[in-house]
């Protein structure tokens, strides 16, 4: 029992640690004179930072940005769940597909592939419209606020669309019926019934789109910077990345409006959908609505959804497959085929840079997801089977990172690592990922130890196994799947890391993602395609080997 | 074998506030028979029954089974629950989803390090008494209710236990399942030589099913004995209450008449058993349940046990009516077949079975 009551607050002591001190030393680091001084109070980060001309054009653009990308992709979310839960449309399985896509692309090697799509100059399927149709000019300007809202509205695709499906699935469809029996039009019914009663589930999917599309860094900096297109995580990345000396702190000075945005924003949607509960309609168990007969439209919609199936999925690995392999971006032609070579493969190989990323991102995937997993079994063994009154402060303290902004939380982590001899190394990236990544650990295993309940552990005593005996053949097995997955979410997402990595790599803690920006920045399309490729097969072969180890040792 | 539980005594601390499960429990549970404990939920029932297995500690108290004490505070003894070598089934059944049919039933056997040919042939003989023989290589999850049910029953049974605990093992099953599933259990248990403990809140089910039943309230054992007695014969009230619908008559015992008593109520003089032997002179209550009241349309006030009524309520149920009769300002609730010819407001005959009626002590 002594070791149990322990166990909650030493883990309250380090997840708050993960959590609260880059907070911490963001508010401390924007009222401080210089980079790793705190002596010195001073509000004149602040002046400077809201004082900046630039700025209100900024914040226009940042929420043009997010409430576009918002709107596309719970628009979009909206469409797909209603064709599958609503009508009788085939290959349902494309849904699901779509909905888990951001475990196979990284955001950035998405938005680049756009970039080599769509770019004014050079970008393949302009040169190819132009060259089809006789035009002078691109037809497409990806480096623009729609190209960036269409970008980030797909990436955030599966996010509203896990949001809304299962809101759609829930929707009792008498609701319906009884309004056209009471004489309202189809149009009528779905303008006063059908929305208001989805509202709730509409409306969480587009505020924590939002957020995630303030938080995103891919985006903004592989499409909007090379169009003088400024948004918020642009602009802190600008002031620490760029120039000739790095301000830290005005850039935690602007990081605190994002921060205190994304907290207010987080803060809505979890009323939202505590709120959400009024409007649960679930009518008794066995429930199936009648599915609409598509007829004639059945194949032509099934078209859009294998194409945006298509765009989300293989589109972007083809085109980078493809580039990888010339000198530069051209049209696809008996020209391009005779340019082909390994030769863009070749240099990524023998770059030191991209090399030592290689390695540090997958020393960061291997043993950040295995610490990052461990910490989460101890925090949801504690929220779920422990339950003290200490249980809800640590639940609330590891979701907290949620609201944080990647790059944000990189400046006050910045601030932190400065003053340890912590600071350019390998550990502060894994203790910055683990920080920012931990609620992707905790939310599987928290559902896998909800999933064991009491009697099974306890029918195993009865049954004659010991505590020992019962961990291992009942719990740890139960609990394999939970940590499978946890694991697989948490080393791909480090595997991809880019907008806290921008913030803390320094030479020699380069990573994978940020040698790609680097690449992109430099316009070396080739060598980021072909180490792309390197990362998605990477991520691909961790999350298969993950799960077949899974598989196997559940069956032990 | 016996289960013997001496001064067990259990708190829980619930918001600060002490609640008391378990008050000083003394109970003996006779080898070889279907014992039943019952109770309203929140009575002890099931701490007394995890107390037991072994999954709960009691704060004072001594608890043998068999010739072996498992738990004792004074003597400081607590065999843990893989030792006590029981059988239990559970109210969510606790099938390992993680396990096929037969990995599940043949896991006490492993723990007992069985040697694999005969784990084969035993898991084979218990899940053919319990009807599942093949289901061995199912996934324990892809089952319905009722054969998860059974898959627990053959796990408890699977080591050949002396004892078998159950704890509301048919709460979680719909009626129909439910009334079947008891008959099959009883005709299960009846088959071996085992004590049953049983846990439940449905009095249905402890009538049906025990030889023995004892009622729980507030962490105490008000009552035990075997269904009929409980039924026609309590001791007390809230006993004779809970078992099954009753008129709870007051009044005073005017004499008695062998194993019969007659008792001076406000509706009239009424006899009645008097199986505690409560003496002329003491208060005492009648209790008469519907089913042993008949009733008559016409009649004439004044023989034994004959009360002339006024229908205040009457709902039609199917098999019967069901009244409410105003016998001076006392009111009757009663089965009334729907053969006769009765209406609302309408005046009624009661007649009390003199055998069927029984006093207890107020």
């Amino acid at each position: 029992m002594a070791r149990k009551s322990a166990l909650t607050p030493a883990l309250i002591v380090i997840v708050g640690f993960l959590t609260i001190s880059p907070v911490v030393m963001l508010v401390a680091g924007s009222f401080s004179e210089g980079f790793g001084a705190f002596h010195g109070f001073t509000t004149a980060k602040y002046v400077e930072a809201y004082t900046d001309p630039e700025l209100s054009a900024i914040l226009l653009d940042t929420s043009i940005f997010t409430l576009g990308s918002a709107a596309v992709a719970t628009l979009l979310a909206l469409f797909l769940a209603y064709v599958n839960t609503r009508t009788d449309i085939p290959f349902k399985f494309f849904f699901g597909i779509i909905s888990i896509i951001p475990m196979m692309i990284p955001h950035i090697l998405f938005s680049v592939s756009w970039v080599l799509l769509l770019n004014p100059s050079n970008g393949i399927l302009n040169r190819y419209l132009m060259g089809l149709f006789g035009l002078k000019e691109a037809l497409f300007n990806i480096y623009s606020l729609p190209g960036m809202i269409l970008v980030e509205g797909l990436l955030d695709l599966p996010i509203a669309y896990l949001i809304i499906a299962p809101a759609m699935s829930a929707f009792d469809v008498s609701l319906e019926e009884s309004s056209r029996a009471c004489g309202a039009s189809a149009m009528r019914t779905l303008t006063r019934v059908t929305l208001p009663v989805l509202r709730p589930a509409i409306l969480a999917s587009a505020i924590l789109v939002i957020v995630k599309s303030l938080a995103s860094f891919a985006v903004p900096s592989v499409i909007g910077t090379p169009g003088r297109i400024y948004v918020l995580a642009t602009h802190i990345y600008r002031i620490i990345a760029t120039g000739f000396s790095p301000d830290y702190g005005k850039a935690a000075a602007v990081g605190m409006s994002a921060l205190v945005a994304s907290i207010l924003l987080v803060y809505l949607y979890r009323y939202l959908t505590s709120e959400s509960d009024r409007y649960v309609t679930i009518s008794s168990r066995g429930f199936k609505p009648a599915l609409i007969d598509l007829k004639g439209a059945k194949y032509p919609l099934l078209g859009v959804i294998g194409l945006l199936s298509f765009v989300l999925i293989v589109l972007p690995v083809l085109v980078l497959l493809y580039t990888s392999m010339l000198p530069y971006i051209m049209v696809p032609d008996a020209k391009a085929l005779s340019l082909m070579s390994w030769k863009n493969w070749g240099e990524v190989l023998r770059d030191p840079i991209s090399l030592l990323a290689l390695k540090n991102s997958l020393m960061l995937g291997l043993v950040g997801a295995t610490l990052g997993v461990i910490l989460s079994i101890f925090v949801s063994y504690a929220i779920v089977k422990v339950r003290t009154a200490a249980s809800g402060i640590l639940e609330s303290l590891s979701f907290l990172s949620f609201s944080f902004p990647g790059i944000v939380i990189g400046v006050g982590f910045m601030w932190f690592f400065v003053r340890t001899p912590l600071y350019a190394t390998i550990w502060a990236l894994l203790i910055g990922y683990i920080a920012a990544y931990l609620p992707y650990g905790i939310r599987p295993l928290s559902s896998a130890f909800v999933q064991i309940h009491s009697h099974l552990e306890e029918s195993s005593r009865v049954c004659g196994a010991g505590p020992f005996t019962t961990l291992r053949r009942i719990v740890i097995p139960l609990l394999i799947p939970g940590i499978v997955s946890g694991w697989i979410l948490m080393a791909s997402m480090f595997l991809r890391e880019l907008t806290l990595s921008v913030v803390l790599s320094r030479p020699g803690t380069e990573v994978l993602a940020v040698q790609i920006l680097r690449f992109a920045e430099d316009g070396l399309w080739g060598r980021l395609s072909a180490l792309g490729i390197i990362m998605i097969f990477i991520s691909s072969a961790l999350v298969a080997a993950a799960s077949l180890l899974g598989k196997a040792l559940t069956k032990w | 074998m016996e289960i013997r539980i001496r001064g067990l005594t259990r708190d829980y601390f619930s918001e600060g506030k002490r609640i008391r499960a378990l008050d000083n429990v003394d109970l003996t549970i006779p080898a070889n028979r279907i014992f039943t404990l019952l109770g309203p939920s929140g009575c002890g029932k099931t701490t007394l029954l995890r107390c037991i297995v072994g999954l709960e500690t009691p704060d004072a108290g001594e608890i043998a089974i068999g010739d072996e004490i498992v738990w004792s505070t004074e003597k400081g003894i607590f065999v843990p629950p893989e030792k006590r070598g029981l059988g239990m089934v559970f109210q969510t059944y606790a099938i390992w989803p993680h396990m096929t049919v037969f990995e599940n039933v043949a896991f006490p056997l492993k723990c007992r390090n069985m040697p694999m040919e005969e784990i084969r042939i035993r898991v084979a003989r218990f899940l053919e008494f319990v009807q599942l023989d093949g289901f061995e290589n199912r996934p324990a999850t892809k089952l319905s209710g009722g054969q998860q049910q059974r898959v627990a029953l053959a796990r408890a049974l699977v080591a050949e236990p002396k004892v078998i605990l159950f704890d509301e093992p048919l709460s979680n099953l719909d009626a129909k399942l439910r009334e079947e599933t008891r008959k099959e259990l009883r005709r299960f248990l009846a088959g071996l030589n085992i004590t049953a403990v049983y846990v439940t809140h449905d009095r249905v089910e402890a009538l049906a099913l025990s030889d023995l039943i004892a009622i729980m309230r507030a962490g105490r054992i008000v009552e035990v004995g075997d269904p009929k007695q409980i039924y026609f014969r309590s001791g007390d009230r809230f006993v004779a209450d809970f078992i099954g619908r009753a008129n709870l008559i007051k009044g005073k015992v005017a004499a008695l008449e062998g194993s019969h008593a007659v008792i001076e109520t406000d509706v009239g003089a009424i006899v009645g058993l008097n199986p505690r032997g409560i003496e002329p002179g003491t208060e005492a209550m009648l209790c008469v349940r519907p089913e042993f009241i008949r009733t008559e349309a016409t009649g004439v006030a004044g023989g034994r046990n004959l009360f002339r009524g006024k229908i205040e309520t009457l709902l039609f149920i199917g098999e019967a009516y069901e009244g409410e009769i105003r016998i001076g300002d006392t009111l009757v609730t009663t089965t009334i077949s729907p053969t006769v010819d009765v209406v609302e407001g309408g005046d009624i005959f009661l007649s009390f079975d003199t055998d069927h009626c029984f006093l207890l002590p107020a």
